[in-house]
């Protein structure tokens, strides 16, 4: 069997090489998952958010409670 | 320089030092079967030996500044505390891949030793990812 020419066989194994590239990084992603440590923190930022704003709101209704008085 | 890292990786800098680390190895894996047929000691219908050195320069040239980018990151992030069986590995490493420079560049009678330095620089990688990204993949799974 001939070989193909030789600018033929740098390409092919440049391609061989951006492909084994490609495959490790889709592999080790995929084992990862979608969430990222920063989506993660971003989620908890989010978290603590909602948690501020709630004792805020509760703190509102209790001041508005207390100047409106007793009965 | 741990901000930098950190903001680089967008706070994922484990995930992404396993990711450049798997890719060295990937890559580390080719660069045997490619000294293998520049050697000729393999012989593919489809790849001479000359083009396999060539290929084997070019990819070991990216694994180079792949594992410079990885040791700055693991230094400047995690320094050198915790090392153990890794440190040590990481640290054997870069004296392999220097004599390697080293034999290319200077050719004769250091030349004649590639084929011992290049097997045990993959060993030296294979040892530095299983007691990081190994582990790291393994707790993560």
């Amino acid at each position: 069997m001939r070989r193909p020419p030789q600018w033929i066989q740098i390409a092919g194994s440049v391609l061989i090489a951006i492909a084994i590239v490609a495959i490790a990084i889709a592999v080790v992603t995929a084992h990862f998952g979608p969430t990222s440590s920063a989506e993660l923190e971003a989620r908890e930022e989010r978290v603590e958010e909602r948690l501020e704003l709630r004792e805020e709101r509760l703190e509102e209704r209790r001041e508005g409670e207390e100047e409106r008085g007793p009965g | 320089m741990e901000q930098l890292i950190e903001d680089l990786t967008r706070g994922n800098v484990a995930e992404v030092k396993v990711v450049l680390a798997t890719v060295i190895l990937g890559l580390a894996v080719y660069q045997l079967v490619l000294a293998a047929v520049a050697y000729r000691w393999l012989k593919l219908p489809f790849l001479a030996s000359p083009t396999a050195s060539w290929t084997h320069r070019a990819s070991g040239d990216a694994i180079l500044v792949l594992t410079a980018v990885v040791a700055t990151m693991c230094l400047g992030y995690y320094g050198l505390d915790e090392g153990g069986l890794h440190a040590v590995a990481a640290c054997a490493l870069l004296a392999l891949l220097a004599m390697k420079v080293l034999a290319v560049r200077l050719g004769g009678r250091p030349g004649r030793l590639l084929p011992i330095i290049g097997p045990a620089v993959f060993v030296a990688f294979a040892i530095v990812w299983l007691s990081s990204a190994g582990d790291f993949l393994g707790s993560a799974g």
